[in-house]
């Protein structure tokens, strides 16, 4: 397996654990918050909304501007 | 020549003498003492010790170093305007006793769905269509393309800032197990930043060790793929601003 291989399976793995942890929360919501419940307790205060919002804003700067 | 002026330590009942005016605005502490509200250098400081504005500001740094300075400016300036307005809103709550930060905005009327909502809500569809179709044709990385990032990013980062569109209640219970989801988006946060680091150059792609930007680079080549992953970050933009 070369390093590439095992660069991508390890993003894969993330992603993976990712819909896991989603998937779960969903069917038994009282063993996990799920993402979109995080991001809400995240976004109560002014710092966290803006953080997040930033972080998504830099996620489209990063693929498309210069 | 210095000035003596007698200053009332409220808590302590006792009188203090600062020798200059502008004493108070260098020392913190006077300015403290004197005014009954933390000094603007100790409420800002605050304001850094928060770690999203500290994670941005890293943010700022590495994606500087990696090329991309305007990505940089830009989380410079919010991390900078956070602190500004975590600083006022600690020197609020203790000049009034009140805190001034965050606006809860939104009536309940925002939930209430109405034939006028529902063409306003297909007149925003139609205006997400028309922007990833033209900035979707835009090459990646052109002046065209970074300015409507740009614009949209800022956009929404005021929106943002004003507070949630609709009113939620949360209650106060903390989050059980949260840190599962800290674990996976740390993970894959250091893998992206161990691919980073392994590239010859901060701005050279690695075959051998690739970042998902460089991962992503076939599906963004073509006109639907940038399309297709413009849709998916405005219904992510507008889902976040939303909450």
């Amino acid at each position: 397996m070369s390093s590439r291989d095992a660069t991508i399976i390890g993003y894969l793995i993330v992603a993976a654990a990712a819909i896991s942890l989603q998937v779960i929360a969903v069917r038994q919501p009282r063993r996990l918050p799920s993402l979109g419940q995080v991001l809400s307790h995240v976004m109560q205060s002014r710092t966290g909304r803006v953080g997040v919002v930033v972080a998504w804003a830099w996620i489209g700067l990063h693929f498309f501007a210069r | 020549m210095a000035k003596s002026v007698p200053v009332n330590l409220s808590v302590e009942g006792s009188f203090c003498v600062v020798t200059d005016a502008g004493e108070a605005a260098e020392n913190p502490s006077v300015a403290q003492a004197s005014s009954g509200s933390p000094s603007l250098g100790r409420a800002a400081a605050a304001g850094l010790r928060q770690p999203i504005v500290a994670i941005l500001l890293l943010i700022a740094l590495f994606t500087t170093v990696s090329g991309k300075p305007l990505d940089g400016f830009l989380m410079l300036a919010v991390a900078t305007l956070l602190i500004f307005d975590a600083a006022r809103s600690r020197r609020q709550v203790s000049l009034t006793g009140s805190g001034g930060g965050t606006s809860v905005a939104a009536s309940a009327d925002n939930h209430r769905p109405s034939p006028r909502r529902l063409l306003v809500r297909g007149a925003w569809l139609a205006a997400a269509a028309l922007y990833c179709a033209v900035v979707g044709s835009f090459r990646r990385y052109s002046w065209p393309a970074t300015a409507s990032v740009v614009a949209l990013g800022c956009l929404m980062i005021a929106i943002g800032w004003q507070g949630p569109l609709a009113r939620r209640h949360l209650g106060d219970k903390p989050l059980r197990r949260a840190w599962l989801w800290a674990v996976v988006l740390v993970s894959g946060g250091l893998l992206e930043l161990g691919s980073l680091l392994q590239q010859p150059h901060l701005t050279t792609d690695s075959y051998a060790h690739p970042t998902i930007s460089a991962l992503t680079d076939p599906v963004l080549a073509s006109f639907p793929g940038r399309s297709a992953v413009l849709g998916g970050w405005l219904l992510t933009g507008w889902y976040l601003v939303s909450r």
